[in-house]
This record gives C-alpha cells, sequence and structure tokens, in this order.
C-alpha cells in the first residue's frame, strides 16, 4: 500500500466517527460531547504508521534504493550504451506520433504560435529549430497541455495529451533542467515523479544509471552543475520508457562527451521505432543529432524536411583565384555563371569547379585557387531564418557610438 | 512497465491516488518540511508549558477568565497554525517558484487531480501533526494544572471533542494555505493572503468597537476554531455547528476558486 493510503485510512477513520459524534450530539440539541475509550484506542493506532511503524517502513524502503552498496557500481568507461537498459526491446508498440494542426497561440495581441501543423513522424530525431522567441518552447508546452491553446489541436498518439492516463509511459518531456526544488536530492526528484504513473523504485533505479548520475542519487539537486541537471531531466523523461521524447534544449550546459553521450542515445531511441523531437537554437548542435527538421520562425513553419536535403538545397558555389580575375569572370559570365568578388578572388555560382577549370585552361587563365564550397547546414539555417528573428542585432553605425 | 492503453477518464480514481502518492513522497523528501513541523511542534509545547506555569502558579481569585480547554492551546495559535500553514502555502509556491510545477502537470495532466492530491496529503499530514500536539498540549498543560488545584481529565464530558477538535484547525489552515498557494503563485503574496485568512482577519476584528468585535469576528477562522476548542460555550459566537461550518467554509471556498482558475491558467 502507498504511504498516503496506509496514512489516510486510520486518520480518515477517525475523522469520520468524530463527525459522527458530533452530528449526533448536535441533532439531539446539544454541544457535541462525549467520545467512548474505543474511539480513543482508534485514535492511538493512527499515530503509528505517521510517527512509528509506518514511517520507519516507508523512509527505509525510499532509502533502500539509494544506498551506495545495493546500486549497481557505475561503468569505469563513462556513461552506458542505451541499448543495455532498455529491456523491452524495439517495436514494442504502435508507434506514435506527434500531429500540430493549425496550432495557435496568443499571449495578449502577440502571436507566439501562428497556425502552426506539422507532423512529427516515429523513428527518427527531429530537430526543432528556430531563432529565439519563434515558439519551440510554446509548442512543447502546448502538445504538454501546459498551456491552453488559441486555436488548433496538438494530438500525441492521436489523442490529446491530458486524455492519456499514465502520461510518462507514452510521453517524456524535459522543459526546464533547472526546475528542480534544490533541497530535494535526485531519487526524491525521481522517485515522486514515478510514484505519480505507477512507476517503481526499480525503474528508476535504472533511469539513474542510465544517465550517470548513481553515484550522486543521494545529493541534492540543487548542488548539481547544469549538466547534471540535464542529465536529471532526461533521466525524468525515459522514466516511464515512454515511445515519444519532447526535449527541449537537451544540449545546454553538456560537456563535448555528454554531447557525444545525447546523440548516441537520441539515435538509438529513435532506432527502436520511437518519436524524439529534440529543440534546439543552434543549427551546429542539431546537424548532429537530428535527421529530419523543422524549422520555425516568428510562430510559423519555415521548414519541415530530411536533414539531407536541407544542405543539399542549400547555396553552392565555387571560390576561384587568378591572377587575371576580372578576364576570367567575364568569360564566366557569359557561360551562364553569376560572379561576385570573395576576398582575394571570386565567388563563382552556376558552375562546378571542373567546369570553370577545364574553361580557364582553354583560354591560358592560369589559376591559383579553385575551391568547392557547400553551405554549412547552419549557413542555410540563417538565410532562412534571417528575416524572422526577433532579436537581431544592428549594426553599430560607424563613428557615432558613445555619443549620446 | 507500458501502461494499458485505457482513456484517463475512466482511470480517475487511480490516477488520484498515484497522483497522492507522489505528493507524499515530495512532501516527506523535502528536509525543510521535516524541520518546519519538528520546530513549530517543539516550540509549541515550549510556550504551551510556560502558559501553563503561568496560569497555574497565579492565585485562583485573579485567574485570566479563559475556558479551561482552549487555555491549553493559547501557544498553538502562533507557533502551530502559521507554520503550518506557510507549509500548505509553499506545497505550491515553491513549484510554481522553480518551474518544477509544469513537471508535475507532465505528469499528471488533469490540473485539477494535482490540486485535489496536494490537498489531500497536505491536509491529512496537517491533520495528523494538529491532533498529535493537541492532545500532547492538553495533556501537557493538565499535568502541569493537576499539580496545583487539579486539571482536566479527557473523560469529562466534551473534553475529547474539544480536543480532536483542535488538531482539525490545523488541517483547515493547511487547506487553506493550499488553496492561496494554488491561486496566488507567488510566495511572499500567497502566505499574506493565507495569513490574512488564518489570523490577520480576526485580529483586525478585536480593532472594532465592543459589539462589533464578536458581530463580525465570529465569521472567522479562530473565532470559530475558539468556539469549537471550548468546554463551554462561548457567548456572543456562533453555535459550535455553525462555528464548525465556518472554519471549514473558508478552505472550502478557497479551494473551490483554486479549482475553477487552476485549469483555466497557463502552467
Amino acid at each position: 500500500m502507498h504511504p498516503p493510503i496506509a496514512l489516510a485510512v486510520p486518520v480518515i477513520a477517525v475523522v469520520v466517527v468524530f463527525v459522527a459524534f458530533c452530528l449526533t450530539d448536535l441533532a439531539r440539541g446539544a454541544r457535541p460531547r462525549y467520545l467512548p475509550t474505543w474511539v480513543w484506542a482508534l485514535l492511538i493506532c493512527c499515530w503509528i504508521p505517521w510517527g512509528g511503524l509506518g514511517y520507519l517502513f516507508f523512509g527505509r524502503a525510499g532509502r533502500r534504493g539509494t544506498s551506495p552498496d545495493t546500486l549497481a557500481p557505475v561503468p569505469a568507461a563513462g556513461p552506458p550504451m542505451p541499448r543495455a537498459v532498455f529491456t523491452a526491446g524495439p517495436a514494442r508498440r504502435a508507434p506514435a506520433g506527434i500531429e500540430l494542426d493549425r496550432l495557435t497561440k496568443h499571449y495578449g495581441r502577440v502571436a507566439a504560435l501562428d497556425g502552426l501543423s506539422v507532423t512529427i513522424r516515429p523513428g527518427a530525431v527531429t530537430g526543432f529549430l528556430g531563432p529565439n522567441g519563434a515558439g519551440k518552447t510554446t509548442t512543447m508546452r502546448l502538445i504538454l497541455g501546459l498551456d491552453i491553446p488559441t486555436g488548433g489541436t496538438a494530438l500525441v498518439g492521436g489523442r490529446r495529451y491530458q486524455e492519456i492516463f499514465r502520461p510518462l509511459h507514452e510521453v517524456g518531456s524535459l522543459l526546464d533542467a533547472t526546475a528542480v526544488d534544490r533541497g530535494r536530492t535526485a531519487w526524491f526528484h525521481l522517485l515522486a515523479l514515478a510514484r505519480s504513473n505507477g512507476i517503481g523504485q526499480r525503474r528508476v533505479r535504472e533511469v539513474l544509471e542510465l544517465t550517470g548520475l548513481a553515484a550522486v542519487a543521494n545529493r541534492r539537486a540543487g548542488e548539481f552543475s547544469l549538466g547534471m541537471k540535464q542529465r536529471l531531466g532526461i533521466a525524468a523523461a525515459l522514466l516511464g520508457d515512454p515511445g515519444v521524447l519532447l526535449l527541449d534544449e537537451p544540449v545546454n550546459g553538456l560537456d563535448a562527451e555528454g554531447v557525444r553521450w545525447i546523440r548516441q542515445l537520441l539515435a538509438s531511441l529513435a532506432a527502436e521505432g520511437r518519436t524524439v523531437l529534440v529543440s534546439s537554437h543552434l543549427m551546429s548542435e542539431m546537424s548532429m543529432i537530428a535527421d529530419h527538421l523543422v524549422i520555425i520562425g516568428r510562430g510559423r513553419l519555415l521548414a519541415d524536411v530530411p536533414a539531407g536535403d536541407f544542405i543539399a538545397g542549400a547555396r553552392q558555389d565555387v571560390l576561384v583565384k587568378s591572377p587575371r580575375a576580372s578576364e576570367l569572370a567575364a568569360l564566366l559570365t557569359t557561360r551562364g555563371a553569376t560572379v561576385r568578388p570573395d576576398g582575394g578572388g571570386v565567388a563563382v555560382a552556376g558552375l562546378n569547379a571542373p567546369d570553370i577549370g577545364d574553361l580557364a585552361l582553354a583560354h591560358g587563365i592560369a589559376i591559383h585557387e579553385l575551391v568547392p564550397r557547400h553551405a554549412s547546414l547552419e549557413d542555410a539555417y540563417l538565410d532562412l531564418t534571417s528575416d524572422s528573428t526577433d532579436y537581431q542585432a544592428k549594426a553599430m553605425p560607424a563613428g557615432r557610438a558613445g555619443v549620446p | 512497465m507500458t501502461a494499458p492503453d485505457v482513456s484517463g477518464a475512466r482511470r480517475l480514481p487511480a490516477q488520484a491516488l498515484e497522483a497522492a502518492a507522489g505528493e507524499w513522497t515530495k512532501l516527506r523528501s523535502a528536509r525543510s518540511n521535516r524541520w518546519t513541523v519538528l520546530i513549530s511542534v517543539l516550540v509549541t509545547l515550549a510556550i504551551t508549558t510556560v502558559v501553563a506555569e503561568t496560569v497555574a502558579s497565579a492565585p485562583a481569585g485573579r485567574r485570566q477568565p479563559i475556558d479551561p480547554v482552549a487555555g491549553s492551546f493559547l501557544g498553538y495559535a502562533e507557533y502551530a497554525v502559521l507554520p503550518i500553514t506557510v507549509l500548505g502555502v509553499l506545497v505550491f509556491t515553491s513549484e510554481y517558484g522553480s518551474g518544477l510545477i509544469r513537471t508535475t502537470f507532465a505528469a499528471v495532466p488533469r490540473k485539477r487531480v494535482v490540486l485535489a492530491a496536494k490537498t489531500c496529503v497536505a491536509g491529512l499530514a496537517a491533520l495528523a501533526v494538529g491532533e498529535l500536539l493537541a492532545f500532547a498540549c492538553f495533556f501537557l498543560t493538565q499535568a502541569i494544572l493537576s499539580a496545583h488545584h487539579g486539571g482536566l481529565s479527557v473523560g469529562q464530558p466534551g473534553v475529547a471533542g474539544a480536543v480532536l477538535a483542535a488538531g482539525l484547525v490545523l488541517a483547515a489552515c493547511a487547506v487553506a494555505g493550499v488553496a492561496a498557494g494554488a491561486i496566488i503563485r507567488h510566495t511572499a503574496g500567497a502566505i499574506g493572503a493565507a495569513v490574512t485568512v488564518v489570523y490577520l482577519l480576526a485580529a483586525l476584528c478585536l480593532l472594532l468597537p465592543s459589539p462589533w468585535a464578536t458581530r463580525l469576528g465570529r465569521f472567522t477562522m479562530p473565532f470559530a476554531a475558539y468556539q469549537l476548542i471550548s468546554l463551554h460555550r462561548q457567548a456572543g459566537l456562533l453555535s459550535p455547528a455553525l462555528s464548525l461550518l465556518v472554519l471549514l467554509a473558508w478552505p472550502a471556498l478557497a479551494l473551490l476558486a483554486a479549482a475553477i482558475v487552476v485549469t483555466r491558467r497557463d502552467a
């Protein structure tokens, strides 16, 4: 029996008896008076679970899990690989995706989300990108039913989140890693969450080991570094072994090893057929993690593409350096290429490097450098979102800085 | 490990019990809660001893005209009611302050279930502490008094009910605190509101001129509580039954307001 029930039963019994006595006295027109001896006995019994045996029992049950000698030792070589921990095999459930349909959220007159419709599919790590203030966190809160949408729907596995019984078993989420009670240990932070969804202590130990926190389970979460809090948040998200994961900026504060660990973890979770949605405002992080990209700006969908296609569609050019650059540029322009000066040479778009080299050779023009350049994922992302950035830095007008 | 795919609507009782289990784990694992309870119990007992000694050593003719049972609880008002009320407030405001409330609502997405679970757990814990403390105060006072002039026995008519009611007062205050925390969400403001309801309103009423002090004051929680914990019926106050109603109505109305606003707001 859960502690609150063990505590509640005798207390409720006493209260019921007390109220019954009061009411019978009141019905006779008298002031509530006498209580017989057996009520006394019952009353004394009700303190036993509170201050005595019950508390000791449950207290020990709570501590048993975290005493260092009963915890499995942390593997020496860094955090363990995730596949060893998930006991159930892949594809054991119907894959659940996330469907957003014209999702809209206004804060006052500001539209944080403006009719966002997108489907997040299982089996891939989906990177959720956008500049600061684009609406990423708002979207996640709406999916989790924390905020009330102004319009539209967000469905997880075909249902509203609020309708899910024991939601941690279906959707694991990490919204803000610093949102922990500073005075509570990691163990009890996770145990309280687990209890609220009918999850046992064994699973709490499992996720602590999975995230490499087993050794610090008895330390207060307030003492944790940001990286450790991120691991604690990921542990909480994995408690129910969910088919859908929503992680808001999980890489913040992690060291290089932590980033690699989370990349492998997310990839293995997606490979098991889970839906993984990871938000970030940094493309450089996403380029290493995500298989699929959903990019939003100012609450609107900008792109919903596989990560590979996104980079393939981005601009490419060739940097050419030549002592007779202007002559070569004129020649290239006649062949349909666009040419612009770039550094010590010219950037040529519309022709590939072998064609440029052949053309130069045919006209006897020496070439000192010929560098094909792919825009990085980050460049492509910045090109896409530059129009929809809320807080764009303005270039300071030259010569006027500091003058009132 | 995977939950059966059952709609939440039909599993409400199970969800509520599990939410309560989670809240109980939170309540007992915050170290500040344990210290708050322990210190308020110890201080209350100490003040009760001092009060009882003062009363006992006073000459029989000059003793305060105070109710013999209610006299056991003079140390109770400040030193037990206020810390327990604050503890109730912090159940919500500490989570709103840290952002943990979003994790809580993500784990139990029905916000009213969370409200009910937090209320039940904090209320029952306060009831347990309250009854323990009420009987401890009563026996302590009567033991000291009986050494001098002979105290009351708990078996005498009306005594046990009054002492039990003293424990109930603490639970009512804790629930009022939880509701204030859920409505206001900020610790300082919620403590202000809760302390106003459980304490300050009555103190303000006492400042009013003679007939109005009790005429208005009897509708506040402390006056109602005083009627309930007295052995003899106090003139000018509401009847014990109505006083019980007043004592429970304040936290009940606050809870109702909390239940209405909690589902209408973004977490």
